[in-house]
């Protein structure tokens, strides 16, 4: 799978306009694309079958989807997302916490059925909401929550409260599943991450891909060179493996990556979405974007199993009106052009969004027009099987926990529905200790 | 343990961790100077005569608006091909290494301050004290008007305060997270209120007391906390304060180290009366005693000391691409939780930029450079010594460099340098 001339072009013209001339000046004229050396992974998976689930059947119940061709989308704001200005409620005092950050009654997308409204950034997918493959959680959180980003991220990423763990939950779900999905071959194209790695993928023999920023993600070689000779040379410098395991680990990097040019060249060879024409650091890594290279990958079925999709930024600890709403803006329309996709492609009915996020934000607003890291917050599920339409669990505000959302629901409970729906019933079981019961979200 | 076998090879482990890489020779000069030698130039390069520096920006008077973004953007430029041509030519090289460190300590980035000049100053301070008294440097920066901006003390104030920098200062910047309480968190936060940066007047900091909450608070045990001066001696007067810094100083030099070390690193740093010279000394003296592991190196290592080994010319808008494709923009960390580590830097994104960036180096080193004479003549041991790895390749990576065609470039050696510089063998430190 060569990555395509005018694919390839596209990035280099992007690197003359950010570079000055510099960088396009080092790779001129004849730059080349390799080609990866090692094909796409050999075991095909069954194709896709575009079966019509019932909306509003319980988690688990399409039958007649092969399992093992589901796919489990993780998107994770980063930052901690405020739940409050999110998934609004129409009681409980949070017009009296937040003079300036109450949104305003009138612009909110409304949610048939509840009496929570959307904020207006979202009101795109209302339309999930009311075709009830959409569902919320909220008041969620793992036990012993921190209001620490990085103990909170950890503790969400690995599904084990309050200590830290080596592994992720989706990392230890892809370790327990490897045997009968791939007779124990470690497959880096099961697990993709997208916008940066995520540590919920991490698992004991499960590898995982981290493409950072699909936009500039290629191979660059100077004129006149062998591209596909240095290739192959760049690829033998990773076996065997040396027994150092850090020195081992830099080599196991090498053919994943490899893999994931082809992947990634394909997904991009027939299509025109502008993110592949820019080669700007940094550009490329919105919502928009990624859950669009996201459903291109879907769409080439080639047993991904799990994404997950990071998107940075939602600390808005100051001036969280403007902030907050180009950050959700983001979110909803990459999720509404998310599923057109699918439903273009026919996936639609394989995939499962998830949202996360470490934490929720402070009831109360701070005095830079922002909030203050909280702790219960909120999850939005997506997919064919979900119970549409309901908000599960709630917001407490009559409870509050020292100031913050208290936790109603456990964030555990949504994993494990998620993996079930994955894998099937019992498909989740080994991934926690002492978690509750699935939640039907 | 890192098994040192020769003087050679523990100089070259000190060149990989301390410094921004060595010119092809220099590392002779480093093994005559023998182990102790070579850590007492890094850590006082002062005796051995090297001469103070200003700051890389000092000599550079500029009016910033960022309204007017082609102006600004090219002075964007300026200040940050002056902060790299410092690093590849600096003599003090450890300076600008715990510059480096404090920098992705602190991770204030200039996509939220948005202010050159207080974006160069905040780098400035992280160089000019982060070598002398870590109380001072805390101090400094506590009220360093990028920082206000940046964690939002600015807008704190004593009727309604910002926690950020309360909590970041105890859980990222002096004692860690599990010493402290949530109500460590607004103690610091409401002591701290009352600091307004003035954006139109020169982005000053400036104390306003209308907007402070004087109460006195108890934080970390300590009573009677109520402003910069004492909520610093609190955080810093913390027996977990000097432990915190040292481990995370310890494993940004040496990679993973056992608690031992750790605790021993610490009292020296608390026996030091919290001086960061003393901490760095005694780190990098344990670490050449084999005491260190194996080190992912984060780009703008990997980038400048290949830099440095090929004397490849490199414009500084390549460099900031370069390093853009690789992850890790200077003074841009992505949070507060400073630069990613070994996971992003082995991600496949990094690992393709890794090769197409090596191709460029490659491509750009002069013939003459003794890096690529070693490549055109196969003689992998000079050109792994050249790439401060004396013990040569790993058997891999030799393998690959032995069935590459010299002609897989126009330029005979070229490929080979290329593969080299991407190889495995150069992430690890």
């Amino acid at each position: 799978m060569p990555i395509s001339r005018r694919n390839f072009l596209g990035g280099a013209a992007g690197a003359a306009a950010v570079g000055g001339g510099a960088w396009a000046a080092l790779l001129r004229d004849s730059v080349e694309a390799t080609a990866p050396m090692i094909p796409g992974p050999t075991t095909a998976p069954v194709s896709t079958t575009n079966t019509a689930a019932v909306a509003t059947s319980p988690v688990a119940a399409s039958p007649r989807l092969p399992l093992t061709n589901r796919v489990l989308v993780v998107l994770e704001m980063n930052g901690g997302n405020d739940a409050l200005n999110t998934l609004v409620p129409a009681a409980g005092g949070y017009r009296d916490a937040r003079p300036l950050l109450a949104l305003t009654e009138g612009d909110l997308a409304a949610l048939g059925g509840t009496d929570y409204q959307l904020h207006p950034a979202l009101a795109e997918l209302v339309r999930f909401w009311d075709d009830k493959t959409m569902s919320a959680v909220a008041g969620v959180a793992m036990p012993k929550q921190s209001r620490s980003h990085f103990q909170a991220m950890d503790s969400w990423r690995s599904g084990v409260p309050g200590s830290p763990s080596q592994t992720g939950w989706l990392g230890r779900w892809l370790d327990l599943t490897i045997d009968a999905e791939r007779n124990g071959v470690p497959d880096p194209l099961r697990a993709i991450a997208l916008g940066g790695g995520s540590p919920a993928l991490v698992g004991v023999e499960t590898l995982a891909t981290a493409i950072r920023n699909p936009a500039n993600f290629n191979l660059m070689t100077q004129p006149g060179t062998d591209a596909d000779a240095l290739v192959a040379a760049f690829l033998a410098t990773s076996a065997p493996l040396v027994t150092e395991p850090t020195l081992a680990a830099a080599q196991q990097a090498i053919p994943g990556t490899l893999d994931a040019l082809a992947l990634l060249a394909a997904t991009s060879s027939d299509t025109d979405d502008p993110s592949f024409e820019s080669n700007t650091p940094g550009a490329g890594r919105s919502a928009v974007d990624l859950l669009g290279t996201a459903a291109r990958i879907i769409g080439m079925d080639i047993g991904t199993r799990v994404l997950t999709v990071s998107v940075s930024g939602f600390d808005t600890h100051a001036d969280q009106l403007d902030n907050h709403d180009a950050l959700l803006r983001d979110i909803g329309t990459g999720l509404a052009q998310f599923f057109a996709r699918l439903d273009a492609s026919g996936d639609r009915d394989r995939v499962m969004v998830v949202t996360t996020s470490e934490f929720g934000r402070r009831v109360r607003e701070n005095g830079s027009g922002g909030t203050d890291h909280g702790n219960g917050g909120l999850q939005l599920v997506f997919g064919p099987a979900v119970n549409g339409g309901m908000v599960h669990g709630g917001y407490g505000l009559e409870s509050l926990d020292d100031g913050d959302i208290p936790l109603m629901v456990d964030t555990r409970s949504v994993y494990q529905a998620a993996l079930e729906w994955l894998g099937g019933d019992g498909s989740a079981d080994g991934v926690f200790e002492d978690a509750p019961a699935p939640l039907a979200v | 343990m890192i098994q040192f076998n020769s003087t050679r090879e523990t100089v070259a482990f000190l060149a990989r961790r301390a410094t921004w890489g060595l010119a092809p020779g220099a590392l002779d000069e480093f093994e005559a100077l023998g182990v102790e030698g070579t850590i007492e130039f890094l850590v006082n390069p002062s005796a051995a005569g090297v001469a103070d520096e200003a700051s890389a920006w000092a000599d550079w008077d500029f009016t910033y608006d960022r309204s007017d973004r082609r102006t600004s953007r090219a002075q964007e430029l300026q200040a940050f091909d002056r902060w790299m041509k410092r690093l590849q030519t600096t003599e003090r090289p450890l300076d600008h290494q715990l510059a480096w460190f404090w920098h992705d300590h602190f991770a204030v980035s200039f996509q939220v301050v948005r202010h050159l000049p207080a974006m160069l100053d905040h780098l400035e301070l992280c160089r000019s004290l982060g070598r002398g008294d870590f109380r001072e440097l805390i101090r400094r920066v506590t009220t360093d008007p990028a920082m206000l901006v940046f964690l939002d003390g600015a807008t704190s104030t004593g009727a309604s305060p910002n926690e950020n920098f309360g909590r970041e200062l105890l859980e990222l910047y002096t004692v860690g997270i599990h010493n402290f309480a949530e109500a460590d968190v607004k103690a610091a936060a409401v002591a701290l209120t009352g600091w307004v940066v003035q954006r139109r007047l020169g982005f000053d900091a400036r104390f306003v007391s209308r907007r402070h909450d004087d109460t006195p608070q108890t934080l970390l045990g300590v009573e009677g906390v109520h402003d910069v001066d004492t909520t610093v001696a609190a955080v810093t007067s913390s027996a977990a304060c000097p432990v915190f810094i040292a481990s995370k100083l310890g494993r940004y030099f040496l990679g993973d180290i056992d608690n031992p070390t750790i605790f021993e690193l610490g009292s020296v740093f608390e026996a030091a009366d919290l001086d960061i010279t003393a901490l760095a000394r005694a780190t990098l003296t344990t670490g050449a005693a084999g005491n260190a592991s194996p080190l992912v190196v984060s780009p703008l290592h990997w980038l400048l000391q290949s830099i440095k080994s090929t004397g490849a010319r490199i414009e500084t808008e390549s460099l900031i691409r370069a390093l853009g494709l690789l992850g890790q923009v200077p003074a841009q960390p992505p949070n507060v939780g400073g630069y990613p580590g070994a996971s992003t830097w082995l991600g496949s994104s990094a690992t393709a930029a890794r090769f197409s960036i090596a191709t460029a180096l490659a491509g750009a080193t002069p013939s003459d450079a003794p890096a690529l004479v070693a490549a055109r003549a196969s003689d992998w041991s000079a050109l792994a010594d050249l790439l401060l790895r004396p013990t040569g390749f790993s058997e891999p990576t030799l393998d690959a460099l032995n069935g590459l065609d010299r002609f897989v470039t126009t330029r005979p050696g070229e490929g080979a340098l290329a593969l080299a510089l991407a190889s495995p063998d150069l992430l690890i430190a």
